[in-house]
């Protein structure tokens, strides 16, 4: 039944890991907006630990952007998009093999660039930590699962970039902003009991935003 | 493509706002303010509100306009969308504008990122992508698509929109935010509710006229396109 969605999340997958393109663009670009963020707010160092929740999820939006773009993008090149609309299956099933390679290319970015993070502004590790990784989870698929279908609208665009970044990014502000709230609560060590619960409403909206993206995603492929 | 209707529309509209400018600049008495900027600040209301509740309205309307464009694909739909979302940007630019014109001399600064504040100004963001978008797709049914796609995700965002801005707010109170909650004397009320009226008939005239020009549009680049076949 998901054939579909996993022959796409393979291709994808492969094409990513031998040209490894969206990732290195998006760890490059991260890396640069942490600098540029160093020198445009010189801040004390308690001050850079209030934002650093906020700069950390600027970082992974704006690099997130690349990959959205990419995903489409890449698809119209060779008139594949044509193609896959063409294709006798359900384009619910398109939509889930994109979010999930979109999805998983992000994370491991993600994973790759929160290293460089810990150093740059200094954050002591600890345990606790790992609640980062349902945040991360809860956040990105957030950001993806309405990216996705806003990608395979804006594709069709002449100006893609940037009217992907203004259709998605006042839609997914709830997501963004509890995340950064969620992220500021771990790294300035203060779990509160209203963590869980904002977790829980994360996710819950996730799961509205995928489900409607996944019912009109037939529209958008649709000629 | 004028029609009778029209024209009673209109001439019912000029005769409300008239009223209503009566209305809201003698009739009603000035509210109990210690400010005296603020009495008169105060009157804003009775424009700044209906504005807001015709954004929303024509809002809905996109919402429900491009379902039906999804069930149905029928054209008249896709342009009562255009039409409807048009308006209602213009309308929340008017909230956007004369929010801030009452917010200096009552809480002493234009704009605070305070809950209803924010989220009409990501409100606005929302349908002016959706604006440019149209703009950015050539004409015909894929733009439809499109668009209407957007206009089904764009309408279920703003509620969530406006929770995900009221949880954050309450964790950063703002001092400026002077509860004036309450309920209205008597002929407040009915002015208000006069505006209102006023407001939702001037939509339905707007979205009408607009509905018209979209059409005639459409019938004269039928005309050319037929012309260039010859």
């Amino acid at each position: 039944m998901m054939q579909t969605a996993i022959a796409i999340l393979k291709k994808d997958l492969r094409m990513e890991f031998r040209s490894k393109e969206s990732i290195l663009a998006m760890w490059i670009f991260s890396l640069l907006i942490f600098v540029i963020f160093n020198f445009t707010f010189e801040v004390s160092r308690l001050v850079m630990l209030e934002i650093a929740p906020g700069l950390l999820w600027v970082a992974f939006v704006f690099s997130g952007m690349f990959g959205l773009n990419q995903s489409f993008s890449l698809e119209k090149e060779n008139g594949n998009l044509r193609a896959m609309a063409l294709m006798p299956v359900d384009g619910g099933q398109i939509y889930v093999g994109k979010f999930l390679s979109v999805t998983i290319i992000m994370l491991m970015f993600e994973a790759l660039i929160f290293p460089i993070f810990i150093i740059f502004y200094d954050l002591q590790l600890s345990l606790g930590m790992f609640k980062l990784v349902p945040v991360l989870l809860a956040g990105t698929i957030g950001f993806t699962s309405l990216g996705t279908i806003l990608s395979a609208v804006a594709v069709h665009t002449r100006n893609q970039q940037i009217l992907l970044s203004l259709l998605l990014w006042p839609l997914v502000s709830p997501i963004i902003i509890w995340s950064v709230t969620l992220t500021g609560m771990i790294l300035s060590n203060q779990v509160t009991e209203a963590f869980y619960p904002l977790l829980l409403r994360v996710g819950a909206f996730d799961v509205i935003f995928f489900t409607l993206s996944y019912m009109l995603f037939d529209f958008v492929l649709e000629d | 493509m004028r029609s009778k209707i029209d024209k009673i529309i209109l001439i019912v509209l000029l005769l409300a706002f008239l009223a209503s400018v009566y209305l809201i600049f003698q009739w009603v008495p000035p509210i109990k303010a210690s400010n005296p900027a603020e009495q008169i600040a105060q009157r804003i209301f009775y424009f700044h509100v209906p504005s807001a509740w015709l954004g929303f309205l024509a809002f809905f309307v996109v919402f429900i306009g491009s379902i039906a464009y999804l069930a149905t694909r029928d054209r008249k739909y896709e342009l009562i969308t255009v039409a409807s979302a048009e308006i209602g940007v213009l309308f929340i630019t008017l909230v956007l504008i004369t929010g801030p014109i009452w917010a200096k001399p009552v809480w002493g600064i234009w704009w605070t990122w305070d809950v209803r504040l924010t989220s009409s100004l990501i409100l606005w963001l929302i349908y002016v992508a959706f604006l440019m978008l149209r703009r950015y797709l050539p004409d015909g049914s894929k733009r439809a698509n499109l668009s209407a796609v957007v206009g089904i995700i764009g309408f279920i965002d703003v509620p969530i929109v406006y929770y995900s801005i009221r949880w954050w707010e309450t964790q950063h109170p703002k001092a400026v935010m002077a509860s004036s909650e309450g309920s209205l004397a008597a002929p407040m009320f009915f002015t208000f509710m006069f505006s209102l009226a006023t407001f939702t008939l001037l939509y339905v005239y707007l979205i009408r006229k607009r509905y018209q020009l979209l059409t005639l549009e459409d019938s004269l680049n039928k005309q050319f396109k037929e012309m260039e076949i010859l």
